[in-house]
């Protein structure tokens, strides 16, 4: 029996040791040396990353973008702000002015801003700039490589603080390659880089900054970096918004969506990337402290991206515009958006992200023509635009979501968005049959006699929203005799969507500036010049591999006009129309992020209040927030 | 037969146990036949609800209700599992008789390549063939490879009985008469090694269906198929736990559980029953008392 | 000695046997694709932007070399194990360029902390308190004890851990449940890092210990009530030997013999629920990087965890065996 009490004893002592070595280390908190109430805690979307050490943006791997590396440490010429902005949606950053074209867009120049240093103390000039480009022309493997080489005949630098670009052809979007949204061409620094023998191996760890942060520590396991304020941030771009207010800000990998909202409850997270909508719901219910872009339901930040269900317009069975329109016809936007968003969505039925400024030059002005938009089945001619669907979106959730539903008409189409697609599965049958489709007892088949088989590709558990949405629309198409399944791609959808090996999938083909209506920076990618063949990787954006020459035209003429030239906005709406016909995408809504916001430690973020910025924060204009927050008193 | 059930039923309350957990859970599989829910519809019924008279389980965020789906989630699961079962016991068998039987240097390379099997890990390489089939990788494609993996240690369990009934009499009267190696092995053999291949088949449904539902609760199978696992990994995706959804995950856990207890108490009263000595022990206990 | 030799040269074979056959397998498997894995990985890195023609022939016949798709089927099988040889996974591809060797490497050391100090500790209490059990068969703590432990033991890892997780990360948030240390901490070792360790590896080693227990204890419980009733134990207690000494010297030792090689048999399966572990607790080890490079299709990497896996497990199973005659003395002598 002695025997027995000593061990039971052995493991008495050991689990009190263990529980005392356990509260010993619980005292250092999340982090060691670093006080809790200086360190803005962001999560990093892009997860664990495996090549943590890596810091060399401009060559073509896997190191982290979004750590902070293109939030905290780089800038560029310019940034677009998605929202408001803070001292307006145009932000000279590097540059000390717009940029300058000549008369016929062959030429660009730019004036830089001066008395701005690298973290290591040395002065940023324009030779920077020109080595940026040149250095990327230079080793065509880099990222930025292709672009630059396409458009720059020549870059040179007359003085330090001016840049003089060539063009090789007119271009009158070419500043567009440095103006940030989400990125941009960072520029690197010369008197580091010019050192370097093979630039696409160098891998540039410690970066030197050019922004208002330098590194501090990272995790060789990836899973977190912290970045530490500047001495001198007062010789950064960022200065002239005020103080930055976190001291350190760490860029983590919280985990799955679930791990997320827990660390958030306790408030060990600050802000939180997206977590699906019930987690939002679940934070807005339970943690006081947590706010989100709307005060209240649908909470979420819409981003000037619009997910859509892509077509491979490679793929023989999706070269019919008539099989197109039919699966758009089969969908029921509703209960999609239910399924996706729990209702939290805005819908588009058009290809411009209903965010922003857009709806007011794009969806409000076109709803007549769509209303009138005739779509001609083969029986007979139907007008297939439902302008009530948001509306109807709002009065389903009214019952369960009472006072947090606008009643105001215009309320409801900023939140819900206006019309969609009337489902119609006779329209829908009747435009199969068109095609040459069949319908064999309860199953379609095609024109070759075989069954209509439909993969849906999603991504899986890094994107639920999306997920859902496939797999909603994919039971909508199975109920009308479509053999349709989803197919969870998990991370290889980005290298399945570049190469085309999909039928269709759910992703966005269609992101804008935002804060400006120049629809260029997705567009101009649309240009039949480079659809890849089949079986070749398709350079971003035309993941549909889809082109039409009406639509080249308003491409060709988009690029002759400037930036701000009011034409713009008619070449625009020509291009909804042309895709209203055509259906290359089945545009959904616009991408809704639930981006939450601890304020235990910090107040000042950024909501639909005070709409300074995007507050996901990924996204390298999101940089604005650290000038904004302050300290919890 | 039944005699031995019976038996069992009333001396042995571990078998009971386990047989009632069982039948609950086969029961609940049943029941997917009177669903008034095709399994794959969503948004059928009103999402979130908590367990009240109507949806005894209450519904799921996808607007299914938890109990029905649960139905078509373990009639699959445990479909599953009897499929892995019944394919690996015909292999464990073939290989643990014969081993058993032919002895010598038949033996020593079966023998060799089964422990093979049992000191592989098996996770990664289930991964690697997730990963090379992606959304070829359906359910009979998961069944059959997990059988493929999953026969060798009940192979040398059977070796072990074959080779102590190689030298019963039976054995030698079967040889004389001509019989050839595989009359012998299915007519004399085969009937003594059953009751161990029975329970067996219960510690190879509780490992095929574990790894069954980890494997789709991290989404490395058709998650189209409503199982047990399926229905985890959907819960997740709606981050049920922390939005107070917890039936939709709790029910899945409990009936899994129940499940894996029942199967394991069944296996382990059968493993006593085989073993004699401790069977009369008990009835000796249980009739002295 | 004799008898000892042949015992060794025996575990030899069959640890080189599990190599070769458990790599064929993953040879196999990755041949029985539908899919090119070496255009999947090409695109996956040109996905980011334009690689240049030149770049993309050299990756491709490095691809397919790795993958042994170059040449004759025989010539193919051979490249294929001068890579295995030389552990050249090539590059990751969701970490281009840094090879999948020194992904494994920098994970590797997490997993083996973890798996070791876990499974030994499982074991040597799972034996103790079965043994304990079977000894002592009226007391109604032990017999409690067996009823959790059946309860336990047939759960799979997945779910207790997840269980674990939302306990003691959510209701009752006590211990952190993601990373393998505190951020911050740096890398001179000191006392601050070894408690931050140990404490985030509480959860996942508490994880594979409730669930690892239940087999020990039940398996030495029933090992030892078997050997109670044996002749040599009932005469000792008649000769009023110290109960203590009976335990320890004749029935313990007698019965830890079988659970030795059961260990051995059973570490393939306890490294499965290493991976499933560290997957739920988000813990920095090859299982996380496992999942992650399957998540990320990154070829090379899984192979190389795969391969690693069998490689490390098998070597563990030949230590146990060369360890095993210390305590059997039958194999010892012969």
């Amino acid at each position: 029996m002695r025997l027995k009490r000593t061990i039971l004893a052995a493991i008495l002592w050991g689990s009190v040791g263990l529980a005392t070595l356990s509260s010993g280390a619980a005292a250092q908190g999340l982090f060691a040396n670093l006080p809790r109430n200086e360190i803005l805690i962001l999560e990093n979307p892009e997860g664990t990353i495996k090549n943590a050490g890596w810091f060399n943006i401009w060559a073509i791997n896997a190191g982290s973008q979004s750590n902070g590396l293109q939030q905290a440490a780089l800038d560029t010429l310019w940034y677009i702000d998605p929202n408001r902005g803070l001292d307006g949606v145009w932000q000279n950053s590097l540059a000390a002015d717009k940029p300058q074209y000549n008369a016929d867009f062959t030429e660009m120049t730019v004036k830089l801003r001066p008395g701005i240093y690298w973290s290591d103390g040395v002065e940023f000039t324009a030779a920077d700039v020109v080595h940026t480009v040149t250095t990327q022309i230079k080793h065509k493997n880099m990222r930025w490589s292709a672009a630059l080489a396409l458009n720059v005949e020549a870059v040179e630098a007359p003085d330090p603080y001016s840049v003089h670009f060539k063009l090789k052809k007119p271009n009158s979007r070419f500043h567009a390659l440095f103006t940030v949204r989400w990125n941009a061409v960072w520029i690197m620094p010369k008197h580091v880089f010019e050192k370097v023998e093979d630039p696409l191996k160098f891998d540039f760890n410690k970066p030197v900054s050019l922004g208002a942060y330098v590194l501090h520590t990272f995790d060789p396991d990836g899973r977190w970096y912290i970045w530490r304020l500047r001495e001198d941030w007062q010789r950064t771009t960022l200065a002239r918004y005020g103080t930055p207010g976190p001291k350190y800000l760490a860029y983590v990998d919280p985990g799955p969506p679930d791990k997320r909202v827990i660390a958030q409850m306790n408030h060990e997270l600050d802000v939180i990337h997206d977590v699906a909508p019930e987690g939002m719901f679940t934070l807005a219910k339970q943690s006081k402290s947590s706010v989100a872009w709307f005060k209240g339901f649908p909470y979420a930040h819409p981003d000037p991206t619009l997910p859509a269900l892509i077509f491979n317009g490679q793929n023989e069975l999706f070269k019919s515009r008539d099989v197109r329109w039919a699966l758009a016809l089969l969908i029921d936007i509703k209960a999609v958006s239910m399924a996706s968003y729990r209702g939290a969505a805005t819908i588009s039925a058009i290809g411009i992200p209903p965010t922003g400024r857009h709806p007011e030059s794009y969806h409000e002005p076109l709803q007549d023509w769509l209303a009138s938009f005739e779509l001609d089945t083969g029986k007979h001619k139907i007008k297939p635009y439902d302008r009530g669907i948001g509306q109807q979106i709002a009065e389903m959730l009214r019952p369960s979501m009472g006072d947090q539903i606008p009643s105001d008409p215009k309320a409801i189409a900023a939140a819900f968005g206006m019309g969609w697609w009337k489902a119609d599965a006779g329209a829908a049958a009747e435009l199969l049959e068109k095609a040459g489709f069949k319908k064999v007892g309860a199953n379609w088949q095609t024109p070759d006699g075989k069954p209509f088989t439909v993969r849906v590709v999603v991504e899986g558990e890094a994107r639920p929203v999306m997920t859902r949405a496939g797999s909603m629309i994919v039971e909508q198409w199975r109920r009308a005799g479509i053999d349709a399944k989803v197919d969870v791609a998990q991370g290889t959808l980005v290298t399945r969507r570049a190469a085309g090996d999909f039928d269709t999938l759910i992703s966005w083909s269609v992101e804008t500036w935002g804060g400006h209506q120049d629809l260029s920076f997705f567009l101009d990618s649309w240009h039949s010049q480079f659809v890849a063949p089949a079986g070749t990787p398709q350079p971003p954006r035309n993941w549909q591999r889809w082109s039409h020459p009406d639509l080249d035209k308003v491409i060709e003429e988009i690029r002759k006009i400037g930036f701000d030239d009011p034409r713009g906005i008619e070449l625009g709406r020509e291009y909804v129309k042309i895709a209203v016909r055509e259906m290359p995408t089945i545009p959904l809504m616009s991408y809704n992020v639930f981006t939450v916001m601890d304020t235990t430690y910090w107040t000042g973020y950024p909501t639909a209040a005070d709409p300074y910025t995007d507050p996901v924060p990924n996204w390298a204009n999101s940089r604005a927030m650290f000038v904004k927050l302050k300290p919890k008193s | 037969m039944l005699a031995t059930l019976r038996d069992l039923m009333i001396y042995n309350p571990e078998f009971r146990i386990g047989a009632i957990l069982l039948g609950l859970v086969a029961g609940m599989a049943a029941l997917s036949l009177a669903s008034p829910y095709a399994p794959l519809d969503t948004f059928v019924v009103a999402p979130d609800l908590p367990p009240s008279f109507a949806h005894p389980f209450g519904t799921t965020s996808r607007g299914q209700d938890v109990f029905w789906q649960l139905t078509f989630a373990i009639r699959n699961t445990l479909t599953f599992g009897i499929v892995v079962a019944v394919l690996s016991r015909l292999l464990s068998l073939a290989i643990g008789l014969l081993a058993g039987y032919k002895g010598g240097w038949v033996d020593r390379v079966l023998m060799a390549i089964n422990d093979t099997f049992i000191a592989i890990p098996l996770f990664p390489i289930l991964v690697l063939f997730y990963f090379v089939l992606r959304d070829a990788m359906s359910w009979a494609a998961l069944a059959i490879i997990m059988a493929l993996l999953g026969w060798a240690y009940d192979a040398r369990l059977i070796r072990a009985l074959a080779l102590s009934l190689k030298t019963r009499e039976f054995t030698y009267t079967g040889v004389f008469s001509g019989m050839t190696t595989r009359e012998l092995l299915v007519r004399e053999h085969l009937p003594y090694v059953m009751p161990i291949v029975f329970a067996t088949t219960m510690n190879n449904m509780n490992w095929s269906i574990g790894l069954e539902v980890t494997l789709s609760v991290l989404g490395f199978t058709d998650i189209n198929s409503p199982t047990v696992g399926s229905m985890i990994y959907w819960a997740n995706q709606h981050t049920a736990l922390v939005a107070g959804v917890w039936w939709w995950i709790a029910f899945p856990v409990i009936l899994l559980v129940a499940l894996f207890i029942g199967l394991f108490l069944l296996a382990v009263s059968m493993n006593e029953h085989i073993d004699p000595r401790s069977r009369l022990r008990r009835m000796g206990a249980e009739g002295g008392a | 000695m004799r008898f000892y030799a042949t015992y060794l040269a025996q575990r030899l074979g069959q640890f080189l046997l599990v190599v070769f056959i458990g790599i064929n397998l993953t040879y196999l498997i990755t041949h029985l694709t539908p899919i090119d894995p070496v255009e999947q990985s090409i695109a996956a890195v040109t996905s980011f932007g334009n690689t240049s023609p030149e770049a993309i022939g050299a990756m491709r016949q490095s691809l397919r070399e790795l993958y042994g798709l170059t040449g004759a089927p025989h010539e193919q099988y051979l490249a294929f194990w001068r890579r295995i040889a030389t552990a050249d996974f090539g590059p990751s591809l969701s970490a281009f360029p840094t090879p999948v060797s020194t992904l494994i490497a920098r994970a590797l050391p997490w997993t083996i902390g973890l798996l070791a100090t876990a499974t030994l500790l499982t074991w040597v209490l799972g034996n103790l308190l079965g043994g304990l059990a079977g000894y002592y068969q009226n007391k109604t703590s032990l017999k409690v004890l067996a009823i959790i432990a059946m309860g336990l033991h047939p759960v799979p890892y997945y779910i207790v851990a997840f269980v674990l997780l939302v306990t003691f990360g959510y209701l009752w948030p006590l211990l952190p449940i993601a990373g393998g240390k505190a951020m911050n901490l740096g890398d001179q070792l000191s006392l601050e890092i070894v408690l931050s360790i140990l404490k985030h590896s509480i959860l996942p080693a508490l994880s594979l210990l409730l669930v690892g227990l239940g087999g020990w204890f039940l398996g030495m419980r029933s090992l030892v009530s078997n050997i109670v009733s044996e002749d040599y134990v009932v005469y000792a207690e008649l000769a009023g030997v110290d109960h203590r000494r009976i335990l320890t010297s004749y029935v313990m030792r007698n019965a830890l013999l079988p659970q030795v090689t059961g260990l051995a048999l059973s570490l393939g399966a306890i490294f499965n629920g290493a991976i499933i572990t560290e997957q739920v607790f988000g813990y920095p080890g090859v299982g996380s990087l496992l999942v992650s490079g399957v998540y990320a299709g990154d070829y090379g990497l899984v192979l190389g965890v795969a391969t690693v896996s069998i490689i490390g497990v098998s070597t563990a199973v030949l230590i146990i065996d060369l360890l095993y005659p210390l305590l059997d003395p039958r194999v010892r002598t012969g």
